[in-house]
């Protein structure tokens, strides 16, 4: 493995989150959504796998140890912002707020629930992906020792 | 003792302990479901109907009427019985598999789910809901009768009991669905308003009927119930009273009003309740294992209640909804009763116990009362299950009446050699002390089965509140001691005469019972099942086979079918004006040069004899086709593609990477087969592809219709992006199925790749 890899594509996770939140961000007026923002981090991340080895990459990065917990809490996320209007009498993936109604912005990204909705699809997707890589990265490791 | 030994015989206290908590816990629960179901039926029942999902027509429409209260009562009151049983009996039980104390913190999880899923559907009324309740049952269930996962028969006995009722089940949701095309709703109430009798309600009424038998066991789908019998005992006891083969019934008194539709299925009913009923009591009299006797007389009292469902009518519906009540009562006691003589003698078959009465005189004494109130002798709410069961049957016929009276008399005769062959004759095995708490929820259930033949009324008012809802109309029960020569007591005069007459020919009887059960193992529905279920796993196996051991197979599998039914839609439907060819202009340069690499990328890839290159070339077709969609105006599409194009790549590289080297004789067998197979198959369905493609790109961009209404709306959904706002908002909730659907799989992956531990 060259030294060029080996020293790059670790730190590509940095500028891949920041582009797959900025795909987040501006997903709702522009291209993208949370699935395609989940895919780009976790390619940086199988860079990482393949850069590093499976105990090196997880010692630097202990999250990507706790993929399970972090796609639940993403179906939790979507699953909330999908049927929380159900409580408010409306049916599921009813979005607040409503059409015609006020967004609160903060620069360009808007505060509603469907873009929690794609952060929780971002999440799920992004340690799906990551989970299936650790355990194919183990049986790839564990065939050659 | 080390100190190691001691740490960890703390540690397994502790854990013991825990169990305990959760035990007890179970217990608190069914008690609070009790009290609950009790608090609500006494103020005059409740009832939640709310569309939580109106485009898509599902509600959550539960309700604690007459019927639900019924079977509520039931899950939580024998619930409580049960559980409590279970608390002294599943140390026992584990201790004897050689299982540490802990597992049994699975035990009280999924019959916590057992319990709540059945009073679930004691009280849905929408039959979608019914559906759910019904499927969460059978999935309880396996997971409990395969309790003892370590033993084979335990897991075939799961697999079947999940098979028989799981696959029935379908014709359930099968039924609701052909309702809900007729009518447009799955709610019971407005089906019954709407639903006239013909051909559509027939079906559907005999599918979830055929649904209701299987989970019922009822014959020939009975044969799944025996073999549960590998679940441990308070498995057992709940399944059989108050849960499961309970659930089946409820659902009959559920959509009765819609079975009344069809004379054909009230007929059913009889001839598979009247079949039940004979097999089943019949088979309980050939048995010498403790619970097999006891799983026979399931299937031929629920046949009782299915009968008594085909009769219909107020005295039907009344009679069928005092009956279960009643046999819960007596049947979960009597299978307590076998775990506590088990796990006192260590014994399980009736030809190695007896002469336990005056070892365990409280145990005798309960049971003896509960096993009299299933051979309905006076004195016990037995006794009245079988006067409204006579009285039914006189309005039928003198035929059905001679039936209700052979019925009753073989039941008297197998449950008194049960209880006798326990506890009366000489002692034939050593019995320990057992925990009170083996023996106490017997005498409980003992005691009511007493209190109900003292004081019926609170109980006959009960089913008459259950019998209302089943039969549409209010209904009267009064059923009492007549000292008369009334028909039902006459009737109940002969049932015991001839009871006790098989009783004293028991050799006799004993021996033909024996031949049939021997006949019947041979060439019954459960040798059927065993034939179809080898059988369907040898033809999985083949198909299996020719699909995954060449790869040329599996791809061919899918496209010539395509191909074929393309084809087959080119010649059948009008081409008029659907293929059209347009211009070229400048502006197309892009999209051709980006479409003749994609080409050649293809053209490369069948050449190609190497690994990695046709790999590459295959993501070079990839990068270009995005290319072409950026180009044309579809950046979502690009982005998306790009992104899967790149993990599709890095996965090819990295299973490459696995590969052991290539096998010269796969690679002969591969050119023997000729390579003109591959082109016919290819080109076919190649050429399938072109003719969709081309009628898709021939249409006019649409203007109308739904994607139109969505662009439009998009804005007011606070988006810009169409794509984006579709997922998330106008089809939000097919996005979420989907991703569950992807996390299940990526689960089953994931697990599937760790060789079954999930992490």
């Amino acid at each position: 493995m060259s030294v060029v890899i080996e020293v790059i594509a670790p730190r590509l996770i940095g500028p891949a989150l920041i582009l797959a939140l900025a795909i987040i961000v501006k997903g709702y007026q522009d291209v993208g959504d949370g699935f395609s923002a989940g895919v780009i981090l976790a390619l940086a991340i199988a860079l990482r796998y393949i850069a590093l080895g499976v105990d090196r990459a997880e010692a630097g990065l202990p999250i990507l140890r706790h993929t399970g917990p972090v796609a639940v809490a993403g179906i939790l996320v979507a699953l909330a912002s999908g049927f929380f209007g159900v409580l408010l009498g409306d049916p599921p993936f009813t979005h607040q707020p409503g059409p015609g109604e006020d967004v609160v912005h903060f620069g360009t990204l808007e505060f509603i629930t469907a873009v929690s909705f794609d952060l929780g699809l971002f999440a799920l997707v992004t340690s799906a992906l990551v989970a299936v890589m650790h355990a194919l990265a183990r049986l790839v490791e564990g065939g050659e020792s | 003792m080390t100190m190691r030994d001691d740490e960890r015989g703390r540690r397994r206290v502790r854990r013991g302990r825990a169990t305990d908590v959760l035990a007890w816990a179970a217990v608190g629960l069914a008690g609070a479901g009790l009290a609950c179901a009790l608090a609500v039926t006494l103020s005059g029942g409740g009832s939640v109907d709310w569309e939580w999902a109106p485009t898509l027509g599902l509600r959550l429409d539960l309700a604690l009427d007459g019927l639900g209260s019924l079977y509520a009562l039931l899950a939580t009151g024998i619930g409580v019985a049960v559980f409590a049983y279970a608390i002294a009996y599943m140390p026992w039980h584990l201790d004897h598999e050689g299982r540490p104390r802990a597992e049994a913190a699975r035990f009280w999880a999924w019959m916590a789910i057992f319990m709540g899923s059945m009073v679930g559907l004691a009280c849905a009324r929408d039959l979608i809901l019914i559906f759910f309740f019904f499927d969460l049952t059978a999935v309880a269930s396996y997971f409990l009768i395969a309790f003892d996962r370590e033993r084979r028969e335990a897991r075939g006995a799961a697999l079947m009991a999940l098979f028989v009722t799981g696959v029935s089940a379908v014709l359930l949701l099968l039924g609701a669905v052909l309702l809900y095309d007729a009518h447009g709703t799955f709610e019971l109430r407005e089906l019954f308003a709407l639903a006239e009798p013909g051909t559509t309600t027939t079906i559907a009424a005999a599918l979830i009927a055929i649904a209701a038998f299987a989970k019922s066991a009822q014959a020939p789908l009975h044969f799944w119930l025996p073999r549960a019998m590998e679940a441990p005992t308070p498995v057992s006891a709940y399944l059989h009273s108050a849960a499961m083969v309970a659930a089946g019934v409820l659902v009959l008194g559920r959509v009765h009003p819609l079975l009344t539709r069809s004379e054909l299925v009230m007929d059913g009913m009889l001839v598979v309740g009247l079949a039940s009923i004979l097999i089943g009591s019949v088979l309980a009299f050939a048995k010498d294992e403790l619970k097999q006797i006891l799983a026979h007389s399931t299937i031929s009292q629920y046949g009782y209640v299915v009968v008594l469902y085909g009769i219909g009518g107020p005295e039907g519906a009344g009679a069928a909804a005092l009956y279960v009540v009643a046999h819960a009562l007596a049947k979960s006691a009597l299978f307590m009763t076998a775990g506590a003589v088990t796990v006192a003698t260590g014994e399980s078959r009736l030809s190695r116990v007896g002469g336990l009465a005056r070892r365990m005189p409280l145990l005798a004494a309960a049971s003896a009362l509960a096993a009299a109130s299933l051979a309905a002798l006076p004195l016990t709410i037995g006794f009245f299950k079988d006067e409204l069961f006579f009285g039914a049957a006189i309005e039928k016929g003198p035929l059905m009446q001679a039936a209700a009276v052979l019925a009753a008399s073989f039941t008297l005769a197998y449950i008194a050699r049960f209880w006798l062959g326990i506890f009366a004759g000489p002692a034939r095995a050593e019995a320990a002390r057992v925990p009170a708490l083996l023996v106490a929820p017997i005498a409980a259930l003992g005691a009511v089965s007493l209190a109900g033949g003292v004081v019926i009324g609170p109980f006959a008012e009960l089913a008459a509140n259950a019998a209302t809802v089943t039969n549409g109309a209010p209904v009267e029960l009064h059923p009492a001691y007549h000292l008369d020569t009334r028909a039902e007591n006459l009737m109940a005069l002969g049932a015991w005469a001839l009871g006790a007459l098989l009783l004293f020919g028991r050799p006799l009887v004993g021996a033909a019972a024996r031949a049939f059960a021997r006949a019947g193992d041979r060439l019954g529905p459960r040798a059927i099942y065993r034939t179809g279920v080898i059988a369907l796993n040898r033809f999985s196996d083949r198909v299996h086979d020719e699909e995954v051991r060449d790869l040329r197979n599996s791809i061919a599998a899918v496209l010539v079918p395509a191909g074929i039914l393309v084809a087959a839609a080119f010649i059948f439907t009008p081409t008029d004006g659907v293929y059209r060819v347009g211009s070229v202009s400048a502006d197309d340069l892009p999209i051709i040069g980006l479409l003749a690499v994609a080409a050649l990328a293809a053209i490369q890839i069948t050449r190609d004899p190497g690994r990695l290159r046709p790999v590459m070339a295959l993501s070079v077709l990839g990068f270009a086709l995005a290319a072409a969609y950026a180009v044309s105006g579809a950046p979502d599409v690009a982005l998306v593609a790009v992104v899967v194009e790149t993990v599709l790549t890095v996965v090819f590289v990295g299973v490459y990477a696995r590969l052991p080297r290539a096998q010269r004789q796969a690679r002969e067998r591969g050119r023997r087969q000729g390579p003109g197979r591959n082109a016919i198959a290819g080109g076919f369905a190649g050429l399938a592809a072109f003719v969709v493609i081309w009628a898709a790109l021939s249409r006019q961009p649409v203007a109308e219709g739904d994607a139109a209404r969505q662009a439009e709306a998009a804005p007011a959904a606070h988006g810009g992006d169409i794509v984006t706002v579709t997922l998330a908002d106008f089809r939000g909730l097919d996005t979420m199925v989907e991703i569950t659907v992807l996390a299940v799989a990526l689960l089953g992956v994931a697990t599937l790749l760790r060789r079954g531990r999930l992490w």
